[in-house]
């Protein structure tokens, strides 16, 4: 075994080295156990080693066999050997040429943290500290909260609890890299002979070797970041339908269209076709990128449904232009006396309502549009209206008990996400408590508690075709549900921590969650797959945003840069920089041509997305990493608006794009 | 925040030293009292236990090994974590495995079985009033509760086939053992059909027959009658007087016997 091939290199006639030395004083062991004095004194003469070293090994707490005796020259107490071989491919790595170096640096991080870990394993506590007071200095910075996580497991003990260590030994860390580095890298460490090094290499590192030129810097630095390095090709190759779904055939009346003579200066054509919308003339077409429609069951459209379809379209025919030169309109609604309370905020897809789940775990919904709230009325009352009168919407609520907003009690801990359902009938809420609560809009009350998390639920979203709703939650795990079963129909493992933001595709067949081991997934619901992921934040992220069109995923967080992936490929299109601090919220226009982004540093900034699209490399090869390029200049940045001192919880576009954000006032 | 005073008494100090360690630089001061009483307090349980456990080992003093087995135990109870990776890989590739259901279409409000949610009433009322044993009518108290809670939509099903945008709303049939509005015209119970009309009653908006339902029942389900409500008057007075005020004749039925629906359950 490894032992014995040790010992073999030992007898070969080589220069001095780290191995051999040790393989001589573990024999220099074995025979002092098994009481041959003459022989250890004829080894210690000849191979010149003194007794200090001797001394130094009988230091060492082993407590292997005999029988593990040599072998225990992996698992030994010299500091200095763990010490040297990393001094020695550190050395390695900068004498490489630069164009291998950048990515052979990428192998040192998880190196450093597989030795440390393994002396921590073999109880070799004071060495593992002072391995690793020299070294996790020079780790890259958006490991280093990590690393600090790494400094708590001191004993072996300690390792049994640390999820994070637990991912570390058990999956491996993957490193995408060109062939020519890895080639490299593989003769270096062949001549050298270092079993250790090679042993840690091939059990916990991945190497996914691509061919081309290799990476530079600034293309590493991009995707580099994750948890648990980057993603292999391979999970990245399924084909994703982001495509929207067939719209159904409606009918728009068009006979009421208010002052035709505006639309003169206007450039949209004012045919008499029934749709308008760009977006809708794709779907009429069979898009080759979108799902069938029956890919998973969705609700039928109800009557409500077309009818909410119409005041839909109608609403955005009138929808205002929102680009570079025409920068939205911003409306934002400040929850004042409640700073330390206000968790999140969600505004309704039409921007009637807008809810405020808090830290006391209470939920208030107002009405921003002219309407008040009300209650349907009573069972006995109900029996008295008209049923088939055309108002009986309006009959069927109570005036009585109209009112600004409703409070809504049910949940015990903070009320950390909100979802309206796109009929405005319902509500969702998921708290700290770990369950999710279905809100009745009508009678304003709980009507159903989910509960399959057992720990705190980050977030919660409806599906745009209703029926559906998501949840992500601090046990790794998105889960899809849909209203009428208590238990969720799907379950998205695979998040390496907590799951903490989650949105629905446009066409409700996928998902994508952002978590704190700082990748974006992009589930399947028809099979529970994960079928993109996305690397290269470098610290949680916390929210994301799919366009309107289903191409694009921006996802944002604590590190302050806005990333745009391209779903089809699975590649980074576009960072936007110009955040100061954690981005909490996302939202594109309702044309696609506009990100608006807010959070924690109290502002709302606008991206071009229409110069990204035109500026992104469409011909880029996702397998070859080192073909990417980024759409990454200032001029992305197209206004920022600050608040007062209020830290930016949601953001909404409506129908006619005006943009529509909440906060709620920190007075400091 | 700024680290505590020289004169804060060293265990606040030492706690303070730790957050900074951990890389918490800014904390209310309260923190570090919290976390001081959380300290004292696991320390001290784990202490208890390790001394029953090497009590029970008839040993004299504390071992190491008694308090390795005391955190442990405790670690199963309060500080659970989510579950391993591949136990929630398999459990995740269990659940995904299943077709999403079909959905079924034009069946209003898309709840889970009512056992599952919470539209049962949770209290229930005791009559203050002797009952009158009488022929006739089945007569009930009449419950009253605060009209924020209750729930009652009428599941009304106009004829799809109208043109007409269809009205579904949500029917949350609260009903009492004891006290219960309902009209149900297909009522199980052998009760005759006398009828108090809405206008004989005047203030008070009762217009049906009150017949015993049980706890919990709901009635979503389309019955061929046009129109089926479950009505909770939230309008009226709760005393028995109203009911003598009717001058109904009442009888007593048993308030536990329960009528099975049979969309109680699981499909």
């Amino acid at each position: 075994m490894e032992a014995m091939e040790g010992i073999e290199s030992g007898k070969a006639p080589v220069k001095p080295d780290i191995s051999e030395k040790q393989t001589l004083l573990a024999v220099l062991q074995f025979l002092k156990k098994h009481n041959l004095a003459e022989t250890e004194s004829q080894l210690k003469r000849e191979a010149k080693l003194t007794d200090d070293d001797v001394a130094t090994e009988n230091s060492a707490p082993s407590e292997s066999e005999v029988s593990h005796a040599l072998a225990a020259y992996k698992s030994d107490d010299d500091p200095t050997l763990y010490g040297d071989i990393y001094t020695d491919l550190k050395a390695f790595v900068d004498s490489s040429l630069d164009v291998h170096k950048v990515e052979l640096a990428m192998v040192l991080y998880p190196v450093f943290v597989h030795m440390y870990l393994e002396l921590v394993y073999n109880g070799h506590e004071s060495t593992a500290k002072s391995f690793f007071e020299k070294f996790s200095k020079d780790q890259e910075d958006y490991h280093q909260t990590d690393i600090s996580k790494l400094a708590t497991v001191t004993k072996p003990e300690h390792m049994k609890g640390n999820q994070l260590m637990e991912n570390f030994k058990a999956s491996k860390f993957v490193i995408r890299m060109s062939r020519d580095s890895y080639t490299h890298l593989k003769r270096h460490l062949q001549d050298k002979q270092l079993n250790l090094l090679l042993n840690i290499i091939q059990e916990h590192l991945f190497i996914d070797v691509f061919d081309g030129v290799p990476r530079n810097k600034q293309q590493i630095q991009l995707t580099c970041g994750g948890i648990l390095g980057e993603a292999q090709r391979e999970a990245n190759k399924a084909k994703v339908f982001y495509g929207l779904l067939k719209e159904p055939d409606i009918n728009v009346p068009l006979e009421e269209e208010e002052d035709p003579g505006e639309g003169d200066s206007s450039d949209k054509p004012k045919k008499k076709k029934s749709k308008k919308d760009p977006l809708l003339m794709k779907k009429s077409k069979n898009d080759p990128n979108a799902p069938i429609i029956s890919r998973i069951p969705l609700p039928e459209i109800k009557d409500m449904d077309k009818i909410e379809k119409i005041n839909m379209l109608r609403e955005s025919s009138k929808k205002v232009k929102v680009d570079k030169d025409h920068p939205p309109s911003i409306c934002f609604y400040t929850f004042l006396n409640s700073a330390h309370g206000v968790t999140c905020i969600d505004i309704s897809e039409d921007a009637s309502l807008i809810s405020a789940g808090f830290a006391d775990s209470g939920i208030r919904v107002h009405s921003i549009a002219p309407g008040k709230l009300r209650s349907v009325k009573t069972g006995l009352e109900l029996e008295l209206i008209d049923k088939d009168a055309d108002d009986v919407l309006e009959r069927m609520m109570d005036d009585k008990t109209g009112g600004e907003f409703k409070r809504l009690s049910g949940h015990s801990g903070p009320v950390y996400s909100t979802c309206f359902s796109s009929d405005r009938a319902s509500m969702i809420s998921s708290s700290e408590d770990g369950t999710i609560r279905l809100w009745s809009l009508q009678t304003w009350s709980n009507l159903v508690c989910f509960k399959g998390h057992n720990y705190p639920v980050w977030d919660v979203k409806f599906s745009p075709h209703g029926h559906y709703f998501a949840s992500a939650g601090h046990d790794r795990t998105a889960r899809l549900w849909s209203t009428d079963h208590y238990q969720p129909m799907r379950i998205f493992a695979g998040h390496l921590s907590d799951v903490d933001c989650l949105q629905f595709h446009p066409n409700s067949n996928y998902i994508a969650t952002g978590s704190s081991d700082r990748t974006v997934r992009l589930w399947d619901v028809l099979n529970g797959g994960c079928v993109r992921i996305f690397t290269g934040h470098k610290s949680p992220v916390h929210c994301l945003g799919i366009s309107p069109d289903g191409k694009y995923l921006a996802s944002s967080g604590v590190d302050q840069i806005i990333n745009l992936w391209d779903i089809s490929t699975g590649s980074l299109v576009s960072q936007m920089k110009g955040h100061t601090d954690t981005v909490y919220s996302l939202a594109f226009s309702r044309d696609g041509g506009v990100l608006a982004s807010g959070g924690l540093d109290n502002t709302v900034r606008t991206w071009d997305m229409n110069r990204v699209v035109d500026e992104m490399d469409t011909d880029v090869d996702a397998s070859i990493p080192s073909t990417l390029q980024v759409v990454d200049n200032s001029n992305l940045l197209l206004g920022t608006y600050y608040t007062k001192a209020s830290p930016v919880l949601s953001l909404q576009f409506t129908r006619k794009n005006l943009l529509l954000a909440g906060g709620a006032f920190v007075a400091s | 925040m700024a680290a505590p005073a020289k004169s804060t008494p060293r265990d606040a100090q030492i706690m303070a030293a730790i957050l900074k360690d951990m890389g918490v630089l800014e904390y209310e001061p309260r923190i570090i009292n919290q976390m001081l009483e959380f300290t004292y307090r696991y320390v001290t349980d784990i202490l208890d236990d390790a001394k029953i456990y090497s009590a029970h080992a008839n040993k004299k003093t504390i071992d190491v090994d008694d308090v390795k087995i005391a955190v442990q135990c405790r670690m199963d109870h309060s500080f659970t974590s989510p579950p391993p990776r591949d136990l929630l890989m398999e459990i995740a590739r269990h659940k995904n495995n299943q077709q999403l259901p079909l959905i079924k279409p034009y069946t209003g409000p898309r709840l889970p079985p009512d056992r599952y949610c919470l539209s049962a009433p949770n209290y229930k009322l005791k009559s203050t009033k002797k009952p009158r044993i009488q022929f006739g009518l089945p007569m009930k108290q009449i419950n009253q509760f605060g009209s924020g809670q209750r729930i009652s939509l009428a599941n009304l099903k106009t004829s799809s086939s109208s043109g007409n945008p269809t009205l579904t709303v949500v029917t949350k049939a609260v009903s009492q053992p004891t006290v219960t509005i309902i009209s149900k015209p297909a009522s199980s119970l052998p009760k005759p059909t006398i009828r108090v009309n809405t206008g004989s009653l005047g203030s008070t908006s009762l217009p049906k027959i009150i017949t015993q339902s049980s706890s919990g029942t709901s009635i979503l389900t389309p019955k061929p009658t046009p129109i089926q409500t479950s009505l909770l008057p939230t309008t009226i007075t709760p005393t028995i007087s109203l009911s003598s005020a009717i001058s109904t004749p009442t009888i007593i039925t048993n308030p536990l016997k329960r009528k099975l629906e049979d969309d109680d359950y699981d499909k």
